[in-house]
């Protein structure tokens, strides 16, 4: 079964009463374990199309299935619970609450879900050691680097064991050096959990790791390439 | 929501409160502010409410009376005609069930006293029975209680005050030198009296002769010593006495209740006659007659039942004129000053004994009284009247015994002649409930405020929590909570303050002695001299609750603009 599956997803912005057509129509699927990156210049809709896989947003013709869930047909409510369930974000800014340490932004997605606490614990602990952050998840994230903040997200992402774990241009506020390094992590988990990885990139770095790239301009796919 | 997750989203909203301190501090200060006066205004609005009512029933009405239902109905005009009598064998009944009870006969006149004239507001008691029921007759200023059967009367400390009937507390020098003059002739007993007063500057309070540069050249007033002791000024009082100082008259207006001797021709033709029916009119036509030469009517049956039911006719009818007025000047002397704790005692009151008013040189009362003031025998001053002293209860009574009511008699609780208490305790509390709601609101609003803007600074984690998979409902619980906690922050503060507040209120109270004199003690509220406040638990506690709860509700509104957003927007909210 395909993870996520797109069909001819259309999306239309009014922007001052003019029609902004960010998606024209793609369909693509994306299977268990993949690390594929959606990029090409700004405008050309693949922040849009991460928001409509993630369920963010809803598409203006076409349709996102989630791991076998018909996202059109969904309420607001159920679309929370999907994305709770199924999905893990990373963002460019990271993201985190900052009133709250490492620790219990990681542990947040795993408390949502009812998982009782003791496995919270342990869960939350190992992923923070995945990510290399033993021991700092006492810390709040301005006590952290732009690159430790990124890996408590990661973790965050990750904790729940989510079927995909969409990334929206997550080394756009990182230098080489630590972007290599959250890459790393990032195809290292990938390779463990078989968790579906889509980022929407244009760091040259990313689309070097993905092992699918796929092109976008002006809402449609250009190219596609398989590594 | 499972117990961890309640307390991962409250710990959430709790630590949120720390990234805007200031606004949070401020709004918690507003809502403490709010907090603490509606806890200070609803404690003392409920001490002088009970206090009040306390004092009405201790010292003014009893817990209940009993008058004519005539009476009853026209009490704001005092009618005396309306008055009844008999009244032993009820006062024995009621005795016998456990009661205490003092008849009373109420009446307006006008105090004559050797430095002027005043309205008052007169009742004659039964001394004995009085004393034992209300609690004013222990509280006098000076002198005694009137002696059962004497011309004696104990007048309200403000106007015994206004017309030098008091033992004097202050006055000007002058005055003061002619006073002594007047009551104390004899050089030692001046000596005396001169001893327990002192001059003294009637703005700084200094002594004089003042002395040093900051002097003004203001007139002294004499002033009571503070240290005087009682037996000074009973001394005072008994030279006042000997001086015939205290001699007054009063003057007043016996109403009867009486067939007039003659009516107007036109008046009884065509005014009379048409309010009553064929049977009535042949009635009334028998006991008044025309008289041929002057033509006007005149009455010419008397001490007849005729002519008594004529008089009823007539009283039942809007008529006038089957009330006959009696001028009448009563002489008495001032025996007492009252000053008690109520201070609709210490105004135009006076109190004469009623057995001294029965006769031809008082009120010819042939034994009526207006009024018959009941209370329990082993009541206790400190609590209200209850189930016991309940106007059913009392009719109950009469309805047991071989003694029945007389169908023209009510029983009243005493709320029924307090009307100008209840209605100034009642817009007291309407106009403060008001005033603190409004403060209230701004404290809200404050809240609302405080909320708006962190909610619209933190649209960005919104969108982020949303992403992560929060419902709306979760992340209206966050800001709710957050809310709350100001809320319950700034209560908890609040309710601590208020009862610090409290404390001294409660235990000492203001002293609002100066207010009542100069409103001549109708203040609306019993409390002659101290404002004290009272625990309101109940309320406290629900003040607390509802700052809690409603702060809670104010963050709803921005919440749910903010929710309204697509996440996608939210998420790029700068």
């Amino acid at each position: 079964m395909k993870v996520v599956e797109t069909n001819n997803l259309e999306k239309t912005y009014q922007l001052n009463n003019l029609a902004v057509h960010a998606l024209r129509g793609i369909s693509l699927s994306f299977s268990p374990g993949e690390f594929a990156a959606v990029a090409g210049p700004s405008g050309s809709g693949k922040t849009t199309f991460l928001h409509l896989v993630g369920c963010l947003d809803v598409p203006t013709a076409g349709t996102v299935s989630v791991s076998g869930n018909d996202t059109a047909v969904m309420t607001k409510k159920e679309l929370a619970v999907l994305r709770r369930k199924t999905t893990g974000f990373i963002f460019q800014a990271y993201n985190l609450i900052p009133v709250l340490t490492a620790f219990e932004n990681v542990s947040m997605p795993l408390v949502l879900l009812g998982i009782p606490s003791g496995e919270v614990r342990e869960r939350s602990e190992q992923l923070l050691a995945d990510v290399g952050l033993a021991g700092m998840g006492n810390r709040r994230p301005k006590e952290m680097s732009g690159g430790q903040q990124q890996r408590v997200a990661i973790a965050r992402a990750l904790v729940k064991k989510p079927a995909i774990v969409l990334a929206d241009e997550p080394t756009a506020n990182l230098d080489s050096v630590t972007s290599r390094e959250i890459l790393e992590l990032m195809l290292d988990l990938n390779e463990r959990e078989k968790t579906t990885f889509i980022f929407s990139t244009h760091d040259k770095l990313v689309m070097d790791f993905a092992r699918r790239l796929i092109t976008l301009r002006d809402g449609r796919v250009e190219d596609e390439v398989y590594r | 929501m499972k117990l961890h997750e309640l307390g991962m989203l409250a710990g959430m909203s709790f630590r949120n409160l720390g990234r805007h301190r200031v606004k949070t501090v401020i709004t918690v200060i507003a809502v403490a502010v709010s907090v603490t006066l509606y806890i200070f205004m609803d404690g003392w609005l409920l001490g002088m409410t009970l206090e009040s009512e306390r004092n009405i029933v201790a010292y003014e009405t009893g817990a209940a009376k009993i008058q004519t239902q005539a009476y009853f109905d026209k009490k704001d005009d005092l009618p005396m005609y309306e008055s009844f009598g008999n009244w032993e064998p009820l006062a024995r009944v009621l005795e016998d069930a456990g009661y205490d009870s003092a008849p009373r006969f109420v009446f307006t006149g006008t105090l004559h006293a050797a430095n002027g004239s005043a309205p008052v507001l007169c009742t004659g008691v039964y001394v004995t029975r009085e004393r034992r029921l209300l609690r004013y007759p222990d509280y006098l200023d000076s002198g005694r209680f009137p002696a059962a059967g004497a011309y004696e009367i104990a007048l309200g400390m403000l106007t015994a005050d206004k017309l030098g009937l008091a033992v004097p507390r202050r006055m000007d020098a002058e005055k003061f030198d002619r006073f002594i003059e007047t009551i104390a002739p004899d050089p030692s007993d001046a000596a005396r009296i001169r001893g327990l007063y002192e001059a003294r500057d009637p703005v700084n309070g200094k002594k004089w002769p003042f002395s040093g540069d900051g002097d003004t050249p203001r007139k002294p007033l004499v002033y009571l010593k503070a240290d005087a002791e009682q037996s000074d000024i009973e001394y005072i009082w008994d030279r006042m006495g000997s001086a015939g100082l205290l001699d007054v008259r009063i003057f007043t207006t016996i109403d009867i209740k009486a067939l007039p001797e003659r009516i107007d021709a036109s008046r009884f033709t065509e005014d009379i006659l048409p309010r009553f029916s064929s049977g009535d009119r042949g009635l009334l036509e028998t006991v008044y007659e025309a008289d041929p030469v002057l033509g006007d009517y005149f009455l010419v049956e008397t001490g007849t039942d005729t002519a008594e039911k004529a008089l009823a006719l007539l009283l039942a009818s809007d008529y006038t004129g089957a009330v006959r007025h009696v001028n009448q000047l009563i002489p008495a002397t001032v025996t007492g000053v009252v000053n008690s704790p109520n201070p609709k005692n210490n105004a135009n009151t006076v109190y004469m004994p009623l057995d001294a008013l029965q006769d031809s040189a008082g009120l010819q009362l042939d034994g009526a009284v207006t009024e018959l003031i009941i209370r329990r025998k082993d009541a206790n001053d400190a609590s209200l009247p209850g189930e016991f002293e309940s106007p059913e209860a009392i009719r109950s009574v009469f309805e047991e015994s071989s003694v029945p009511l007389p169908d023209d008699l009510v029983v009243k609780g005493w709320q029924d002649y307090v009307k100008d208490y209840i209605s100034a305790s009642a817009s007291d509390k309407i106009s403060t409930r008001v005033m603190i709601f409004m403060l209230f609101l701004l404290s809200f609003l404050g809240i609302s405020n405080t909320m708006l803007m962190a909610i619209l600074e933190r649209t960005k984690e919104i969108g982020m929590l949303r992403a992560l998979g929060m419902t709306d409902s979760q992340v209206l619980f966050v800001y709710a909570l957050e809310a709350s906690f100001i809320g319950m922050i700034g209560g908890f503060v609040g309710v601590v303050l208020g009862c610090l507040i409290n404390i001294p209120m409660v235990t000492i109270g203001i002293d609002y002695s100066a207010m009542t004199e100069a409103l001549s003690g109708d203040i609306g509220y019993r409390v002659a001299a101290f404002f004290r406040s009272a625990w309101n638990v109940p309320v406290i506690i629900g003040t607390f609750f509802a700052a809690t709860l409603v702060s809670g509700v104010m963050a709803v509104l921005p919440a749910r603009r903010a929710l309204r957003m697509p996440v996608t927007e939210s998420l790029r909210f700068e």
